[in-house]
């Protein structure tokens, strides 16, 4: 039932593999990461057949993904914008996919949580933070029972949602109840990740938050903050129409578009704010700044959008952009990250990915996801997946259910 | 003498109609049967106006000679009506500018000693250096900027002093260096009947407190029109405060009327009936138009705001505020009234590229409902010429278009305000009291050169009686999301308009066009 | 040609480059060992010797078709020319329309620049009725360029060496002639922009024709072509012009001479000049001078504000 049998006797699947390969990153990189490129024969991807990936131990289990979103990370690694800072923490070739929802062997339903610590790699004693709850944090990425990588679908030894089969450490697995279907689950992990980011800005009641970017982080972090996070008003920069309206349709309070930002927020916090070459200076700004996008423009915005001694936080995943830190310095900013998930001290040490469960529901973020892609229309769908904004899609998702049976 | 107003019906021999469309023009052809408004021709200008300035000066009404109120140890301030007056800008030298001249000459003369020139711009933006120097000419220029010459700030906490209440209720604030003045001679052009009198000093140079108390909805929609003095709250209250200021300190006010000679020689088709144009006004409008069909906006604006109206002068009156302004508005009817019979069901106007608030700047959507609805609709005496329920239909290219450092507030009007609601009591309530008080609009309007944050809320206002009396407005021409932010409807073309209109006014609908600028003041009976 | 190959440097663009540059270096050559930028060495004694002769006082700059040339000069190229350049603020340029008698005008020197401002300056009456000082020993030494600078400055030499006598006698001749004449009594530029002691020149050429001295200002033109710089860049200029000073009867050029340097400092030092009724007397129109004017003509005619 479960793939081929391959002439050596273990099993072969179908799977988009991303192999390591510096002509080709370095091919990639000089175009500017253009889709046509990216996704060409000379890039780092390879669709074909790869080994099933094995059981590492006892708890693990083999997952059949159904549905495995196309995420930001990804894009930046297929088109050369990712930073090299993140190479020594992957094993290679890897099959990407992180957002997951898929089967297990016996038709549970089940989303991943990619994150791969210590109690996933066996180890013991656990470092620090694996012990504290926060697996996207572990020090003992190297070691155990798996190859080096921060999270399934960036490690050789667990493959990734992009393929026909993953394998999963029990404690990964999270039961996705029936109220919510496959193209809202798909969404759980980056739901997640925007949660944890919405605990970790630490607003306030009184607070006016920015959010910068309205992707899908950026619209799931806009919802997170508005159900999870104390606040006064919520802002979300919106570049396109459909973005737009789903910003409001989750309750936000107001829409900007990224041109007239500086006039919004200096309205909305009635900063001063003083014209010169380039960038306006806001004197005064907005409380916490979520930077959804990780582009140098709006990483440069964020810090001068936000009020001195307010926080900005990196959501989105940055690369190698160039920032001015003057700001930063100047207005004494707290500048911080936010990645993964894990245990939410705010809310009483429960686990992201079950407020993720929780909060699901009410957000109907089914409407999110699609178009749907095969995996053998990869190249359609990265290229599609890059332009989404401008194509009227937030989430692209792989579809697999096609495959096995 | 030229020949007086007149209200003309399109036939089948008609030439078509003129629309202005901002920095542009149009010709349409109206249905047949409509009525087309047409001002006045230019009343003679006076030959010699220095000397008849002289004269005024020297022969006040109800009050003594400028001269023997002189005297060398004095105050003495003059403070004069800012660069929204008149509209185009005057080719020079301007009236002002004459007539200070000869203020200062006399106090010159009387040997005054501590004299100041205040530019009455009221919650206007400043001007700039140059703009002060075309209004007051070099020689004032040069004698008396900056030290001795500047705009008045509204805003200054300690240059503006309460002067006291009326018995309405009203506060009257004042600038201090005309309140500790022994006298304030305040000269002003009377360009259209709203202007002059009380107004003048009242709010040219109050503050938002003293302003607030007649520039709000209640009183404006008790002004119908505000350019017929007798039936505007606004007016009511202005003289209210006025008599104030006249127990406070002494007066001296000079007003001046001028003919409707708005546009210069090569523009000169634009004030003249199209049956007039001769071949030279054909050859005009069509270099005109091609030049302004190709043109990008910011060209044709830098074009159109550098012409200069060779207005003329057509009285001169000096004295008492009361006395005078009586002998301006009759010299402003004389140039300006035209009788029309019977209202009407579809206004339509072409609106020009230039309002009160935009001198050497853009019309942004907000001032052209200002320009339309505000001041053109409210051209009128007795009763509106369009019905109420009727339909008013403008041509503007409406564009989204703000100029940064002239309208900061407006921009933020019109992409919170409006986008929260259109109706002007709500946005009063909700919004003002912000929008007056935001520190950063506040430090534009003192250092640079911005209108006061309240200012695009008296724009919104001074629509909001025709905003409650029209049926439907419909704009010709504009970006349709603009339009829709407006609460307005959008139409290509007029005749789609005058299509669209139909639904609301019923079929065969009366039709007249506002043939304007220059500027008339429609005595409906 | 045809054999040769395109990298031997004979063909198409190298070889028009080969002979632009051996052009150049030979004309070079040639400058240099000719001294074409100064007069021949053999016919002119040494510098310092310095004008034997006394300087023509090139009266045909101040003639007819020479003037209208000038002003179209002014007026079309060096006018809009120091506008863009220099951005130049005039302040107190009343005071020089009101002048009903030819003045001396004595300014600050800092710059090469500071004539062809202090003309833009003035108002366009004035500048057509004045003339300029120019050291003769810098700028008469090679005729052409004396000539040149005559005919679009409107220049006379001016020596600062000696023969003082005849120098004063030629500037009062023309001064009685209806010139205005721009002095600076400094005696040559400031080699760091402060201002230098004035020369008494200026007091006695006052005292002597009863002249008034309209003091003035130029303030930034160090930035825009300083000592030593042949090329100006862009930079902004104020110019003051300042309240006219009369020589008081009995007054020695030495004390008045002080007084004009001190009226200097004092615009420079931005102190206002006169109360606003003299500025607007000053700032008067035009007004066409009678017979009787001109009889009086330079007697103390209408009793200088003292």
């Amino acid at each position: 039932m479960v793939g081929r049998i391959s002439r050596g006797g273990s099993k072969i699947v179908l799977a988009l593999q991303y192999v390591r390969s510096i002509p080709r990153f370095a091919l990639v990189k000089a175009a500017g990461g253009r889709p046509e490129v990216a996704t060409s024969d000379l890039s780092m991807l390879v669709l074909g057949d790869v080994a099933e990936p094995e059981l590492p131990a006892g708890d693990w289990h083999r997952v059949r993904p159904t549905l495995s979103g196309i995420c930001g990370s990804d894009l930046s690694a297929i088109s050369g914008h990712v930073s090299l800072y993140l190479d020594p923490l992957t094993s290679y070739p890897f099959v990407p996919g992180h957002e997951v929802v898929g089967q297990l062997s016996d038709g549970t339903r089940v989303v991943v949580q990619p994150a791969l610590g210590c109690t996933v790699r066996g180890v013991v004693p656990e470092c620090a933070n694996c012990a504290a709850g926060h697996p996207g944090l572990c020090e003992n990425v190297p070691i155990g029972c798996l190859e080096v990588g921060l999270q399934t679908g960036y490690c050789s030894s667990t493959g990734g949602g992009w393929g026909e089969v993953l394998v999963a450490h029990r404690s990964q697995l999270h039961e996705v109840p029936d109220s919510i279907p496959d193209q809202a689950a798909v969404l759980l992990e980056p739901l997640a990740c925007a949660i944890h980011a919405a605990l970790r800005g630490g607003t306030a009641a009184e607070d006016t938050v920015l959010v910068y970017g309205a992707g899908t982080i950026g619209l799931l972090t806009a919802a997170a903050i508005k159900h999870l996070a104390p606040h006064r008003r919520l802002l979300i920069v919106a570049k396109h129409p459909h973005q737009r309206e789903a910003a409001l349709s989750l309750g936000v309070d107001q829409v900007i578009r990224p041109e007239e930002v500086f006039q919004r927020v200096r309205f909305a916090t009635g900063a001063r704010r003083l014209q010169t070459i380039g960038q306006p200076v806001l004197l005064g700004g907005v409380d916490v700044t979520f930077d959804c996008v990780g582009s140098t423009t709006s990483l440069n915005s964020a810090v001068r959008l936000t009020r001195p001694k307010g926080k900005v936080i990196a959501v989105g995943m940055p690369g190698e952009e160039k920032v001015d830190w003057t700001p930063i310095w100047q207005r004494e900013l707290t500048v911080m990250g936010a990645y993964a998930y894990g245990k939410e001290e705010k809310l009483d040490g429960r686990q992201t990915f079950d407020l993720a469960l929780e909060l699901a529901p009410q957000l109907r973020l089914e409407r999110f996801t699609g178009p749907l892609f095969q995996l053998g229309e990869y190249k359609d769908a990265i290229s599609h997946a890059m332009n989404a904004g401008r194509m009227g899609s937030v989430k692209i998702a792989f579809d697999l259910r096609g495959l096995s049976n | 003498m030229g020949r007086p107003g007149a209200v003309i019906e399109i036939d089948r021999t008609s030439p078509p109609t003129l629309f202005h469309f901002g920095e542009g023009v149009r010709l349409e052809r109206l249905p047949l049967g409509s009525r087309v408004l047409y001002p006045p021709d230019p009343l003679d200008a006076i030959a010699h106006p220095e000397r008849a300035i002289r004269r005024a000066l020297a022969n006040p009404l109800e009050e003594d000679s400028l001269q023997s109120l002189l005297r060398a140890n004095m105050k003495l301030t003059i403070a004069f009506d800012d660069l929204s007056l008149p509209l185009p800008p005057m080719a020079a030298p301007d009236i002002r500018q004459l007539i200070m001249e000869e203020v200062i000459e006399l106090a010159a003369e009387a040997g005054v000693t501590d004299i100041e020139l205040i530019a009455a711009n009221s919650l206007h933006r400043r001007m700039t250096a140059d703009e002060i120097r075309h209004i007051v000419g070099d020689r004032i220029f040069s004698t008396f900027y900056p030290d001795k010459l500047y705009n008045h700030d509204a805003e200054d906490p300690e240059g503006n002093l309460l002067i006291g209440t009326t018995a309405a209720g009203e506060e009257v604030t004042l600038n201090r260096r005309a309140v500790e003045s022994d006298l304030v001679v305040y000269v002003n052009i009377t360009l259209v009947p709203m202007d002059g009198g009380h107004k003048s000093m009242a709010t040219g140079l109050g503050s938002y407190r003293s302003v607030r108390p007649h520039h709000n909805v209640k009183t404006l929609l008790h002004s119908r029109s505000y350019m017929h003095p007798p039936d505007s709250a606004l007016h009511d209250a202005c003289t209210r405060q006025g008599q104030l200021i006249e127990d406070t300190v002494r007066v001296f006010h000079i007003e001046t009327s001028v003919n409707n000679n708005a546009f210069p020689g090569i523009a000169g088709f634009m004030q003249k009936r199209e049956t007039d144009w001769t071949a030279g006004d054909q050859a005009s409008y069509l270099a005109i138009k091609q030049m302004t069909d190709l043109a990008p906006p910011s060209i044709k604006r830098s074009i159109f705001h550098s012409m200069r109206a060779p207005y003329g002068l057509t009285g001169v009156w000096a004295g008492q505020v009361d006395a005078v302004h009586a002998k301006a508005l009759e010299g402003c009817r004389k140039q300006m009234a035209v009788t029309v019979e019977g209202q009407t069901d579809i206004l339509t106007m072409g609106l020009p590229y230039l309002g009160p608030y935009n001198v050497n700047s853009i019309l942004n959507p907000v001032l052209v409902v200002c320009l339309g609805l505000g001041y053109l609709f409210n051209l009128y005496k007795n009763k509106p010429v369009v019905r109420e329920g009727g339909v008013v239909i403008m041509a503007h290219p409406c564009r989204y278009e703000f100029d940064q450092v002239h309208h900061p507030s407006y921009i933020d009007f019109y992409d919170e305000v409006l986008a929260d609601t259109k109706d002007p009591h709500q946005i009063e309530t909700k919004y003002e009291k912000r929008f007056a008080e935001d520190p950063w609009y506040r430090q534009l309007y003192r250092k640079s050169h911005a209108y006061h944050g309240v200012h695009p809320f008296y724009a919104w206002y001074w629509a909001a009686h025709a905003l409650q009396y029209v049926g439907d407005v419909i704009i010709v021409g504009g970006e349709r999301e603009t339009v829709h932010r407006l609460g307005f409807k959008c139409a290509t073309t007029l005749e789609d308009a005058l299509e669209m209109a139909e639904q609301t006014v019923g079929r065969h609908p009366s039709i007249s066009h506002l043939r304007t600028p220059p500027l008339f003041l429609a005595d409906v009976i | 040609m045809r054999d040769r190959p395109w990298y031997s440097g004979e063909l198409g663009p190298a070889r028009l480059a080969h002979t632009t540059g051996v052009l150049i270096s030979d004309l070079r050559q040639l400058q240099a060992g000719f001294r074409w930028d100064r007069p021949r060495p053999w016919q002119w004694p040494e510098a310092e010797s310095g004008l034997a002769d006394g300087p023509t006082d090139l009266g045909w700059a101040r003639t007819e078709p020479v003037r209208t040339i000038r002003l179209l000069i002014q007026r079309g190229l060096s006018g809009p020319f120091t506008r863009a350049m220099a951005h130049p603020k005039v302040e107190g340029a009343e005071w020089i329309t009101g002048l009903d008698r030819p003045a001396i005008l004595a300014s600050n020197h800092s710059s090469h620049a500071d004539t062809s401002l202090l003309l833009y300056a003035l108002p366009d009456r004035a500048r057509e009725r004045t003339v300029v000082a120019a050291a003769a020993d810098y700028w008469y030494r090679r005729p052409f360029l004396g000539r040149v600078i005559s005919l679009w400055l409107n220049t006379f030499p001016f020596s600062r060496t000696g023969g003082a006598s005849e120098v004063l006698h030629r500037s009062s001749q023309l001064l009685k002639g209806g010139w205005n004449l721009l002095v600076y009594p400094e005696g040559s530029r400031s080699p760091d922009g402060r201002l230098q002691a004035f020369k008494p020149g200026v007091g006695h050429l006052a005292t002597q024709t009863r002249s008034p001295v309209v003091p003035m200002h130029v303030r930034g033109s160090r930035r825009l072509m300083p000592r030593g710089r042949s090329i100006p860049l862009p930079a902004p200029v104020t110019i003051k012009i300042g309240k006219p000073l009369y020589p008081g009867r009995g007054e020695g050029s030495r004390e008045f001479t002080v007084r004009v340097e001190e009226a200097v400092r004092d615009l420079a030092g931005g102190k206002e000049q006169g109360d606003w009724i003299a500025r607007w007397r000053a700032g008067a129109p035009y007004r066409r001078l009678t017979e009787g004017d001109l009889r009086t003509g330079f007697g103390p005619a209408s009793a200088p504000p003292s």
